[in-house]
Parts: structure tokens; sequence; C-alpha cells
């Protein structure tokens, strides 16, 4: 124990090196750039780089690589809260309350919240990361296809958690979502599902997808208004900071969504955009000031912002651990891991610790450069909320094109996000939800692959689905997750009938009192 | 103050073009050497040599096994090309992106790229794209990874290859096999052996073959087809069976091919290959024949290669070819009652 605590310090000490602190912060800046631009998501900045640490000595490139990784996840959040389009899919969350904030004039103050809010997720994943890694990757091989089902089942509660103004339409959404995921190769026997070319073999790109349904059809809305001359004039009362008490207030959000985040992270599979939203959810469901969701609540950001980059740490347990990366970005880290000569397992505990210490010391400072950074750029960030629509409108529109190309540099993808950019405004037109959209079409294929495997591994016995405590911890979860926006609501317009209640019986003992 | 915040969106902008401008300008690149290489060739007497930036395609992600060994490949190939080598990922589409792109190319020996057998003959027989094997011109091989038959190493029940098949012809429709993907190359290699060795297995796909693995050491799967490299750094975890391939390994001395027990006889597994698109002249695949030969033959990149878990093995234009038309055959033969109903 004494043995490994002193390489945890030899970590910083090595960490601490003027080239390591530079590519820290370089690759903060870097990720956070990459992260705002819709379309370049946390795996291509990494993939980007990766040729370029080759040259570098392990430890170095890992932390590189890691700076990206963090600071295009937090990066992602800026676009959502300013312009709606969440620069990764992990932001997609944030985009729900932080550009309400925006609207409101307080794009600072939401900004803040975020940079903040990853800091401490982020710094917080750094604590089981160091301490519970080998423990924490048994949690891995617990989840097989029947959780995987569940888990996919528990985060499509979440629909009746972000559609606030009718459960009905959410769930329309939520179908319509799930029908058009099931688009592609099938999963289990490779038949070809509504495929007009091969090009939508793996399925609908969920990136282009969310660029379309939240930033195109959110720029035909503004342009709409402002067609209609009706542009809004938002006052600006804004502050790059947080009260003492909105700090509080988030304080428990923050705690919440670590664990959530962290937790996701570790399934392959699941991944940032998930966590997003369960953070979210959970910041909603816990939170005292209900009737600030939806119009831009703190609490909402914070939410989201700490669970993705919660996520990041997670994520890399069984990367290092097993050698099976959490999502597309640590499956990258890890041909990086391969190319230096690294083979993920046991080993980078016992024989490569030094060098892995100084990953995890880099992976800590890194925070502290995203919160930094952040907070000097969002600053500038906060100014484009004051842009009129007429100069805002053409840029985000080259934003959401250039960012579906260079996905994977190819034109169809600028045709699917134009197409879901207008189901995305006739949406909005009809009340009909675009988050839930998204959450099912990233969770439409696990959760369609999790129940049809777990039925082959039984001969079609449904018991199995039923078979392990984490498949009834999940049931168990999916049931308060349905049924507590119905016990709240409940709740709350009794709480408000007291509340009325209790004034008229004061009025009436004044009125006695009075004629006594 | 707005038009300065106009500007400064305006130059996000330019990055985010910047960013992807790579192969937004590469059709134009492209167009110009069509005109300069036709003289080019004429004045050198040795034969032909590329005067640009060589761009390889790659079908699949950054980071990917294939990606990483290309990459490791490039690096050192570049001295013997005599160009620098770009590596371009155009994945998609199980891959038939990247070789649609790779096949349409233009023939002027700027754009060579790899093809993964056998999910590339696959991609061919399930028409995922509009080229066949005749598209391309093979360059020469680079990677061959042999496929293994894993178990749990704390599998107490199967000690040898023989006890799984028993025990799958005792237990019908119980052995469970984890896969990498539905007809996809272990799928492909564990109904080889159940087949030849009679018995009946269900197969469990997964999106590839980290799934694959987790979904065996989660005791979802009782067995498992992969490649050699796919368990390196893992060996403790895993028992390996059998090998598909016609003699023992050097590395496994005391691991049985399947074929010494009367099961599937043939050499399987998986090849990643560089090759060209079919209009380019055959001084063009002598050139990168010979640089990638001895590119694979530097030292520097053995030990880099080596390093890395990549099992180097080159073949010439001629064999490469060979093996493409004889994976693509074995493939068109799995249309016939090869699966199960």
């Amino acid at each position: 124990m004494l043995g490994t605590l002193a390489q945890m310090g030899a970590g910083f000490l090595n960490a601490l090196t003027p080239i390591n602190l530079l590519m820290m912060a370089g690759g903060v800046a870097m990720g956070i750039i990459i992260g705002c631009m819709p379309g370049l998501s946390a795996a291509m900045g990494v993939a980007l780089m990766l040729p370029m640490t080759f040259k570098m000595a392990p430890e170095t490139g890992l932390i590189v690589l890691g700076a990206i990784y963090c600071g295009a996840i937090f990066g992602g959040s800026i676009s959502a809260i300013l312009i709606h389009t969440p620069g990764t899919p992990a932001s997609a969350a944030t985009a729900i309350e932080g550009y309400q904030m925006t609207l409101r004039g307080h794009a600072g103050k939401a900004l803040f919240t975020a940079c903040y809010a990853s800091f401490w997720g982020g710094l917080l994943s750094c604590i089981s990361l160091y301490f519970f890694a080998p423990l924490l990757s048994q949690l891995t091989l617990k989840f097989m296809s029947a959780e995987y089902f569940w888990l996919s089942i528990f985060g499509l509660t979440i629909i009746a958690g972000v559609s606030s103004k009718s459960i009905v339409k959410g769930l329309m959404s939520g179908a319509l979502g799930l029908l058009i995921s099931t688009i592609g190769l099938d999963p289990i026997t490779g038949v070809k599902r509504f495929m007009p070319s091969s090009y939508f073999a793996e399925g609908i790109n969920t990136t282009c997808a969310l660029i379309g349904l939240f930033s195109m059809s959110q720029v035909f809305v503004l342009a709409e208004a402002k067609i209609k001359q009706r542009a809004r004039a938002t006052k600006f009362t804004d502050k790059m900071s947080l009260t003492r008490e909105e700090r509080r207030l988030i304080r428990p959000t923050i705690f919440r969504s670590w664990i959530i985040g962290n937790l996701i992270g570790i399934l392959p599979g699941a991944g940032a955009s998930i966590a997003c939203f369960l953070g979210y959810n959970t910041s909603r469901q816990f939170s005292k000031h209900k009737d600030q969701f939806g119009k831009g609540s703190i609490e909402g950001v914070a939410g989201s912002e700490a669970a993705n980059n919660a996520v990041t740490g997670g994520s890399l347990i069984p990367t290092l651990t097993l050698g099976i990366p959490g999502e597309s970005v640590t499956a990258v880290l890890m041909g990086g891991l391969v190319i230096q000569g690294l083979t993920p397992g046991p080993e980078l505990f016992g024989k490569y610790a030094p060098m892995t210490y100084t990953f995890f010391a880099g992976f800590v400072l890194v925070q502290f450069f995203m919160l930094g950074i952040g907070l000097l750029g969002c600053r500038g960030f906060a100014q484009i909320s004051r842009l009129s629509d007429a100069i805002l409108i053409p840029c985000v529109t080259v934003l959401c094109f250039v960012g579906s190309y260079a996905i994977h540099k190819n034109i169809m993808d600028m045709v699917v996000m134009l197409v879901f950019g207008v189901l995305g405004y006739a949406m909005r037109k009809f009340d009909l939800n675009t988050a839930a959209v998204v959450l099912a079409l990233i969770l439409g294929p696990i959760g369609e692959k999790g129940l049809r495997n777990a039925l082959r591994t039984s001969n079609g016995n449904i018991s199995v689905l039923f078979s392990s405590v984490v498949c009834w911890v999940l049931i168990a979860l999916c049931i308060v997750g349905i049924l507590s926006p119905i016990f709240m609501a409940k709740m709350e317009k009794k709480a408000e009938k007291d509340a009325v209640a209790g004034t008229e019986e004061d009025i009436e003992k004044l009125t006695e009192e009075d004629s006594v | 103050m707005k038009k300065i915040l106009a500007l400064l969106l305006a130059l996000c902008m330019v990055f985010a073009l910047a960013a992807c401008g790579q192969t937004v300008a590469k059709p134009a690149e492209e167009a110009k050497p069509a005109e300069e290489a036709a003289p080019a060739e004429e004045t050198a007497s040795e034969g032909w040599a590329p005067g640009e930036t060589v761009h390889m395609i790659v079908s699949y992600k950054a980071g990917s096994g294939t990606d990483t060994t290309a990459r490791i490949l490039a690096q050192y190939a570049e001295k013997y090309v005599g160009q620098t080598i770009v590596i371009d990922n155009i994945e998609g589409g199980s891959g038939s992106i990247g070789w649609t792109q790779l096949a349409d190319a233009e023939a002027d020996g700027l754009t060579i790229g790899f093809l993964n057998l056998p999910n590339f003959n696959s991609s061919i027989t399930q028409e995922m794209g509009a080229y066949t094997i005749d598209s391309f011109k093979a360059i020469c091989n680079h990677v061959t990874e042999t496929s293994i038959v894993i178990v749990r190493a704390d599998d107490e029940r199967f000690p040898d290859l023989e006890s799984l098949v028993k025990y799958g012809q005792e237990h019908p429709g119980e052995l469970k096999a984890s896969t990498n993907g539905p007809q996809a190359s272990n799928h492909i290699g564990a109904q080889a052996f159940a087949n030849s060795a009679n018995f009946t297995y269900i197969d469990i796909p997964q999106g590839g073959t980290a799934d694959e693995l987790l979904s065996l050491r989660g005791k979802e799967a009782d067995f498992c087809v992969v490649k050699t490299a796919d368990i390196v750094g893992q060996e403790s975890e895993y028992k390996i069976l059998g090998v598909f391939s016609t003699e023992r390994m050097a590395e496994l001395p005391d691991v049985p091919t399947l074929g010494e027990l009367g099961y599937y006889p043939d050499w399987l597994g998986s090849s990643r290959l560089i090759a060209a698109p079919a209009g380019v002249s055959d001084d063009v695949i002598t050139f990168y024949e010979a640089a990638f030969k001895a590119a694979m033959e530097d030292a520097d990149y053995l030990a880099a290669a080596e390093q890395a878990g990549v099992t180097t093995d080159f073949k010439g234009a001629a064999d490469t070819a060979a093996l493409v038309t004889q994976q693509q055959t074995f493939a068109e033969s799995l249309a016939e009652g090869f699966w199960y109903e």
C-alpha cells in the first residue's frame, strides 16, 4: 500500500515537468475548440492527435490525449449553451437548460456552471480511477446482454423527465427515435433493414442526427422569427460567476452526477451521451426548484456536465485494467497504448506503474487546466450570445454542414443532417421532443441487441432477464424512473394546495381576530 | 464590438474547415498529378515513382487494429517510398465505404489502401458496394493473423478441444459462442469449426472483438473464435484449445491444429493487404511491392512492430492476389448450407 502511495506521489512529480504541463495546457485548449465545433467529437480530436504522440514519451502522449478528451467533453457544452448546438453528443442534455439560460441573458452564468461542474465531475472521477480501478473493472464483467437491455430501458424512462410539457408527445418522439434506430444491418442476423444503400449499414449516424435535430432546426426557428421581424431583444444582466448559495445548490447535484457518470463510464458502449441525460434527469428529480427546469436551471446544466466529465475517468478503468475500451475515445486511446508497446492489463499497474501513475496525475492536473482555460475562454465565448441573429444564422448553418461533413468526410452525412433538421423543425412546431428522439436513437440499438442476445442465450426463456442482482437493481430504477414524475407532480400539487390553504387559514384567523 | 465577434466566428469556421481541409482539398490535388505523372513516367527509366504525397485509405476508425498497424508501416515506409504517406480513415458501412472510395480513386498510384480479408470478401458477397475483387490490384500482404478457439482459463469443463466438441454433441443447443458480428470473421470461424466437428452452438453476436471477449469473460458465452493478436497481454485469462492452421504455430507449439484432430483442415484467419485501384499500371505495383518489402524488412520497423504485437507477413503481389481469390471463393461457398437456418 505504502509502495503504491509512493508511486502515486512520484507520478505527480513526473507529471509536473514543463513539457507535460505545456502539453496539458495545449491539449485542453485544443480539446475545448474541437469540442465546441459540432461534428468534431472528442474521439475525432483524440484520433487526430494520436499520430503526433508516437514520437513522445508514452506518459506525455497519454497526457495529451487525456487532456484533449477532457477538454472536448467540456467544450461541447459551450456551443450547446450558446447556440443550442451540442458540440459533441455528450452535451445533448446540457443544451436543454443551458440554451434557456442564454435566452434569458444568463449565458455567462451557464458557461461558468458548465465549467465548474465539469471540473468537479472530472476531478472526482479520478478518485475512482486511482483507488478502485481493479475493483470497479469487475462491474464491467457483470454487465451482459440482459443487463444492457435493462440499462437501455432505464435510459428510456428519462423521456418522461425531459418531456415537461406532455408525456404522450414525449413518448411519441421516443417511439419515432426507436423506429429510426432500426435502420441499418440487423445486429443479430445481419439482414439489411430499411437500407436504400450501404451507407446506412451502421444505422443513422447519431452525431449527424443530433446536429440536425438540435442545431439546424434551431436555425430554421431563428430564421422564421427573423423573417417575421420578431427577433428577440435580450436584456443582459449577466455575471461570469455563481453566488455562494448557487454553488451550495449544485454541490449535491455534482456529487450525484459524479457517481452516475463514473458508473456509466465503466460500462462499455454506454458512454457520455447517456450519462449526460441520466445526470440531467437525476438533478431534476432531486431538485427543490423544479419550476426552474425547462426555463434555464443551473442544476440541470451542472447535472449534465458533471456527469459527462465523470465518464472520462470511469471509461479509462476497463480500458486500462481489462483492455476493453468503454467508448470510442478510449478505443483510440488504447490504440495509442498498443503503438507505444504497452498492453492494457495488470502489467500497467505492475511493471509499467510509474508511467500509469504519471498519466493519472496528469489526468488530475488536466482538470485544473480545464477550469482555468475554460473560465478564461468563456468570458469571450459568452459574448456570442449578444450577436444578432442575422450574423448567427449563417454562421451556425455553416457549422452544421461543416460539422456533419467532418465526421466521415461523406456528402451523405450532410443530407442526413439536413433531413433531420427539417424533421426537428416540424417536431418543434408540433411540440414534440427532439431530445427524446436522440435518446432513443442512442439507446435503441443497445436495448435491441441486449434483449435479443439475452433471449438467444436462454433459448427464448424470458426468465434470463430477471436472473441477476444487477437486473433487479436496474428494474427497480426503471420503476422509480417511471413513477417518480407522476408522484412528484402530485406532491407538488398537494404542496401548492397546502400553501394556498395555509394562507387562506391565516386570512381567516386575521379576520377573526379583527372581528374580536 | 460586433464586428470583432463576427470576425472571431469567421475564424472559428476557418479552423473547422481546416480541420477537414485535408480531404476537402484532395480532389484538386488528385487532379493535378494526373497530368504531371505521365511525363514523369516517360523520363524515369527505372520505372514509376510517386511525385507527391501518397494517400493510404484505411476503411476503419483511427485507433482501430488496422489503423494502428497501417500507421506503423507508413511511418517506416516513407523512407522507401520517397514521399510522405498520409493515412485516410474512411470508416463506415462495415468497411465498404472506404473500399468503394479506393476502387473509385484515380489510378495514378497516389491513392492506395488496405483490404481486410475476409471482411472485404463478405462485403462483396453481401453486395455492400459496387466493387468486386477485380476492382483492385494487390500490391502485397502486410499482416496475417490466424484464428484460434479459446475458452476461459478457469473453465474446468473444457481442458481440450475434444471435450468442447463432446459437450456440444451431448448437449445440443446449449453451447454458446460470442462472435464479432453476424457472419463476421469470427462467426465464420466458429461455424466452420462446428460444421466440421459435428456439433451445434448458439452464436451471440457482439459489436466487435473487444465485446466478443467481454461476453466470454462475463460467462455469457462458453467459447469463441478470435485471432492471435486479439488476446495479446490477456493470455492468462484464456485457454487456447486449437488453431485454424495446416501446421502448429511456432509461438504455440503445444496447441493442436483443428486439422490434427480431424476437424476443419485449412488455414483460417484474417489478412491485411495493400492494394491499388485496378486501373494502375504494373510499374506502380512493382514500385510499391519493392518499397513495402524493404520497409517490412527494416530493422526499425520490425522492432516497432514487435513492440506493438504486429505479426508481419510479407507476401508478394502474385501470392496476395491468389489469396484474395481463394478467400473470395471461400466466402461465396458459405452461401449454401454453411450457416444454420
